[in-house]
């Protein structure tokens, strides 16, 4: 049996996949140490399973150490070694300011401040070095991290991407000097692609989090052994899983995991329903996640940021915006009404949690209408209260000149079109039209509003599994084993022969190859090519034009970067059918509000709803031009 | 005809989906364009504009086109428009600010009727003229910065023609049809505004868009100081210091900026369309006020007037002899100094007051960089270090492709320590940046504040001026020439203003 644990703000999610069953368990989170929470997490799921720790043959974990880490600003004592001339690089990062008239806010803060930094007398050029870095220079470099007491060092010499002799040099000197204590991180190993800040940025974090991910993971590791379950294995920021000692090396590869396992998991929905291209939202109480399915798989990108830091390493590619059901309503100065960032949270949450908030939130424009039942508790057994509900949004219409329900409707359609936007971000302005996509909406507050928003992007199916809350658990028990390497090889025109793209090397290892036309300074990755020039910019070509509109067939190529992926395919899983959706299944014809335990969808007129033998719920456009969400309907 | 009032919810819908039509133009022409200018330094903006010429919506990239942009769709305005047919301009005494940056406009129409315009702007690496990269640091006249498009129509055979007179043809062109793409883009998220609102039911919301922003100005200028404030600075021009001064007037819905008192436009390239003078005036408001979520559009700026008189340094027109006055430099430079005199007369220490503009080439390529410097502080905040302060906001190229293509090496490239001035709260420290030529390459720098430091404010310390050499001899602010194989040239960008007292004398140079 395979088992997913992951870990979430509140609660630590685990499922457990018995052929065509799935057990869940929830346990409350452990900040202090996650692997705690884990192993009660674990228990209890083989407690519901009824079956012991020796069953499991598989372990697979999501978790937040390196995030939190970053996001509270607890991270390793670290040096930074970097060509001299350039040892302050992280903090001039683009020289750009956050902000374009909030003059005073300032960029985030380099995780090594400047007296932990020491410069390397050595320099490469673009075609490789100029001034030798000498094994002496080296030893007395190593001697003056050695005299900073670093818990990790990151390593960042100029074009090393291409160029990695002197860092090499360097780390064993470093090694020879710190001895295994101490973590090393190499730029042209963490990362391999050019562009110095953002290399430079993601092997500074891959030093400063490694340390604290291999002690969370060897105690896990240890923990697991104890209770006699296999080794876990680790989810990366790629939606793959690796071995628990790559994880504790290369710490910067988890930190964008967060939302990796609802992508695994979408993988698996698009699996199991037949459905390839899927436009994937995740509304919580704080944001709305957009990721995109396309061809069966996950949509990715090169790189991501993390509060202001950024990750250059192969990422499930999320776009976010701040509307979630907690997301509060407000009204500007100008008179009109505006929905989120801010967010009621968990405490004290929206009016209608009874936990002291007052001001109205989406969940509450939801109460006041009526789509969210207050006499049908939500998960977690929280009790609405209509009265409170009420309050807020009057008081808020009031300020505005709207009565309560134009206002609770006004709030949700101010929402949708925040996401409605965050949709075509991921799509229409990314030459992708999504009108053959079906929606998969999760997370608590997905089904509300998936079919609207459908709508209004042509978007004719909606899908919504019944996992629901431990969907990213069971997307990690199922999760493929995966390495990533990618080198930058910058390579022109006839440069570009087969044996650079890999023709002739050793199977089983797929490639994508990052290019552009000579001049561009953005490069578009091209996939599932085989090592052939002529076809590859074919390739290039068509994916321009899809992209940006159009093709340049006269202009020098130029291949950027080339990224090596070897992927374990993950076990086949199914939705968690327990036996009994089968026997419920049923039909619904919109205008509706379905209410099933767990989630609430809204079914609008034009639409019908069904559950298939997994509990998924699915939604389909049976009018030419479906209705809107009734908040729109009613306005 | 006008339309329904809008109630809070369609204003926001309308307002947020102008906004994105904007950002979708802006997501189509940085991921398009060719040249690093637009791609890696995002040097361009993207707007939309009702059908009389005001502008409803801007995607910010970049402050200098504040301003600037409703200028380029004015210039248009008027003309007979067709369906498809575009329009292009750079011409700073017609639409334009200084001539790199290049505007395209589309007209919108719904069926027959216009309901608007989309506009994109970009920074292009060159466009023709005496020197490699379009900024002579000595120019006199407009001729000598390059290629002078007034408005017209855009066609192939147009740009053809245009992209002959610019060196590296084939990256203007793949700008150029971006920009066009771009306006496109934003042209059908108008269309789709207008579906169910028809063209009168669109134009009477696009009012209200206006009337909400000139609401949320109007509340953020409760904010500045009330009364008359005055403020002088200098420009380092090539024959001597410019004294420029202000009077800044905020009243209790208005702030009117009185820049009449202005030299005499002359002749060098420190001169300022009024639009550049405008935008700097725009941006420096809105930098001062509490609210940094303001809308941009036309309709804020109802609310900030600023008064600059025609001949002007600050209001540079063609003379009556036909000579059009050299601006290359009033867009970079003296556009940093307006803001920098309604920031200071609004009671801020200033940031490094210049892009310190460096421009290397020679007949075969061509770079173009700015570099971040000091900010101000502010009253419970440092200033930030190594950032762009103002009118700028473009992103450095990064040293592995700027070597990649270039014939230069970056020598050093980090943080000037203690050149923030000192202060209860210290000014932002500038960067030291030092590029070795491997090729003989023209270079042009145009630079200010390399005589007098950023201005503290509350009792803070200036901060230490800016300096550029070539092999250790220090050039004039505005210096240009050839760098042989070999020789260096070093640019160390001026620190901030402090802010406040310094408590205890030895904190100021505690961290130098």
């Amino acid at each position: 049996m395979l088992l997913g644990v992951d870990v979430g703000g509140t609660f630590t999610d685990a499922a457990l996949v018995d052929g065509r069953r799935v057990h869940t368990a929830k346990t409350p989170t452990t900040p202090d140490d996650q692997s705690r929470g884990v192993l009660a997490a674990v228990e209890a799921v083989l407690r519901e399973a009824g079956v012991g720790p020796e069953a499991v043959t598989g372990l697979r974990h999501g978790m937040t150490v390196a995030t939190n880490a970053l996001l509270e600003g607890v991270v390793a004592r670290t040096v930074l070694c970097a060509t001299e001339g350039f040892v302050d690089l992280v903090e001039i990062g683009r020289q750009d300011r956050p902000h374009l008239y909030d003059l005073a806010r300032p960029r985030v803060a380099p995780l090594v401040p400047p007296e932990r930094r020491v410069a390397v007398p050595e320099r490469c050029g673009p075609d490789g070095p100029e001034r030798p870095l000498t094994p002496e220079a080296a030893r007395r470099t190593a001697a003056a991290v050695a005299a900073l007491d670093p818990e990790a060092v990151a390593v960042i010499l100029l074009h090393a991407d291409r160029h990695p002799a002197h860092e090499r040099l360097l780390g064993d000197a470093l090694r020879d000097a710190l001895g295994d204590g101490v973590h090393v991180s190499l730029s042209h190993e963490a990362v391999g692609t050019f562009r110095e800040y953002e290399r430079a940025a993601t092997t500074e974090v891959d030093a400063a989090v490694s340390p604290l991910v291999g002690r969370y993971l060897r105690r896990l590791g240890a923990g697991c052994e104890a209770a006699g379950l296999p080794r876990p294995e680790i989810l990366q920021s790629s939606g793959g899983v690796c071995d628990l000692e790559e994880a504790a090396r290369h710490g910067a590869t988890t930190v964008l995991s967060g939302p990796a396992g609802g992508a695994a998991a979408a993988a698996i929905v698009s699996r199991t329903t037949g459905e390839p291209d899927l436009l994937c939202f995740d509304m919580g109480g704080t944001s709305c996640d957009v990721l995109v399915v396309s061809g069966g798989r996950v949509r990715e990108t090169g790189g991501g940021t993390i509060a202001g830091r950024p990750i250059a390493l192969p990422t499930v590619d999320i776009h976010t915006v701040g509307a979630g059901g907690g997301s509060i309503a407000w009204a500007d100065p100008g008179g009109a009404l505006r929905v989120g960032p801010r967010s009621a949270g968990a405490v004290p949450g929206p009016a209608a949690y009874g936990g002291g908030g007052t001001e109205p939130t989406v969940t509450d424009a939801h109460v006041v209408l009526g789509t969210l039942d207050p006499d049908q508790p939500l998960a977690g057994g929280v009790r609405l209260d209509l009265d409170a509900a009420c309050a807020a949004v009057e008081r808020l219409g009031g300020a505005l000149g709207l009565q309560r329900d134009a206002c609770a409707r006004g709030i949700l359609r101010v929402a949708d079109a925040e996401m409605a936007r965050a949709l075509r971000v991921m799509t229409v302005e990314r030459g992708v039209d999504p009108r053959g996509f079906a929606l998969l909406a999760y997370g608590g507050a997905g089904g509300l509003h998936a079919a609207g928003l459908a709508g209004r992007l042509g978007l004719r199916r909606v899908l919504v599994p019944r996992a629901g809350g431990v969907l990213s658990a069971l997307g990690l028990a199922a999760a493929e084993r995966r390495t990533d390497a990618a080198r930058t090889v910058l390579l022109r025109g006839d440069a570009i022969t087969p044996a650079a793209l890999g023709a002739g090397a050793p199977g089983g290892t797929e490639r994508a190859y990052d290019l552009r036309y000579v001049g561009q300074a953005f490069e578009l990755t091209v996939r599932e090519q085989p090592p052939d020039p002529a076809l590859l910019r074919r390739a290039f070509d068509a994916a321009h034009r899809e992209r940006y509109g159009f093709d340049d067939p006269d202009a020098e190529l130029e291949l950027v970067t080339i990224r090596e992926t070897t992927r374990e395919a993950g076990p086949p899983v199914a939705l968690g059918g327990d036996g009994e959706a089968a026997a419920t299944s049923a039909r619904w014809t919109g205008p509706v509000v379905v209410r099933l335990p767990g989630s609430t969808v809204v079914v609008p007129a034009g639409w019908t709803a069904r559950t298939d033998e997994h509990g998924t719920l699915h939604l389909e456009a049976t009018a030419e031009v479906p209705g809107p969400a009734p908040w729109e309907a009613d306005a | 005809m006008s339309g329904p009032t809008l109630d809070a919810v369609d204003l926001q819908v309308l307002v947020g989906g102008l906004r994105a039509a904007c950002d979708e133009m802006g997501a189509v022409l940085v991921r398009s364009a060719h040249s690093p200018n637009i791609t890696e330094r995002r040097d361009c903006s993207t707007a939309v504009f009702a059908a009389g010429g005001e502008m409803v919506a801007q995607a910010e990239h970049i402050p200098v086109h504040l301003g600037a942009m409703p200028a380029s769709v004015a210039a248009v305005r008027d003309e007979d428009h067709r369906p498809g047919v575009s329009w292009i301009l750079n011409d700073p005494y017609a639409g334009g600010s200084h001539l790199p940056d290049i505007t395209v406009v589309t007209p919108v129409f719904a069926g027959d009727d216009l309901i608007g315009f989309a506009a994109a702007r970009a920074h292009h690496a060159d466009v023709g003229g005496r020197t490699p990269g379009s900024m002579p640091a000595d120019s006199t006249t407009l001729e000598e910065e390059g290629v002078v498009i007034g408005p017209q129509r855009l066609s192939a055979g147009l740009i053809d023609e245009l992209v002959a007179q610019m060196r590296h043809p084939a990256q203007r062109r793949a700008d150029l049809r971006a920009q066009l793409a771009a306006c496109e883009a934003g042209a059908a998220r108008m269309s789709d505004l207008a579906r169910g609102r028809g063209a009168d039911g669109l134009g009477a919301a696009l009012e209200q868009v206006l009337a909400y922003g000139e609401r949320r100005m109007v509340a953020a200028i409760g904010s500045l100081p009330p009364g008359e404030h005055r403020f002088e600075d200098l420009l380092e021009g090539r024959e001597g210091a410019i004294p420029l001064r202000v009077l800044v007037t905020v009243g209790g819905d208005e702030v009117v900026v009185d820049l009449r008192d202005a030299p005499e436009q002359g002749r060098h390239n420190l001169n300022c369309p009024r639009a550049v003078t405008e935008s700097a005036c725009l941006f420096a408001v809105r930098a001062a006020v509490a609210d940094h979520d303001l809308p941009t559009d036309d309709g804020t700026r109802r609310r900030i007037r600023v008064l600059t008189r025609p001949g002007s340094l600050l209001d540079a027109r063609p003379t009556p002899d036909g000579t059009r006055p050299a601006v290359v430099a009033g867009n970079v430079e003296t556009s940093s100094r307006v803001a920098d005199l309604v920031l200071g007369a609004l009671g801020r220490a200033l940031g490094q007051g210049t892009m310190n503009n460096v421009t290397l080439g020679d007949e075969h390529r061509t770079m173009y960089e700015t570099i971040a410097g000091g900010q101000g502080a502010t009253p419970g905040a440092d200033g930030p270090t190594a950032v762009h302060v103002a009118m700028s906001n473009t992103r450095n190229t990064p040293v592995e492709a700027l070597e990649v293509g270039f014939p230069v090496r970056v020598e050093r490239y980090e943080v000037r320590r203690g050149s923030g001035g000192a202060g209860r709260w210290r000014g932002g420290d500038g960067v030291i940046r030092e590029l070795r030529a491997l090729a003989p390459l023209e270079y042009q720098v145009l630079g200010e504040r390399r005589t007098v430091g950023a201005r503290g404010a509350d009792g803070g310390e200036d901060g230490r001026p800016g300096r550029h050499a070539l092999d250790g001899r220090t050039l004039p602010p505005k210096a240009g020439g050839w760098m042989a194989v070999g020789q260096r040239l070093l640019v160390e960008t001026p620190g901030g203003g402090g802010c406040g007292p310094v408590a205890n004398p030895s904190a100021s140079t505690s961290s130098s």
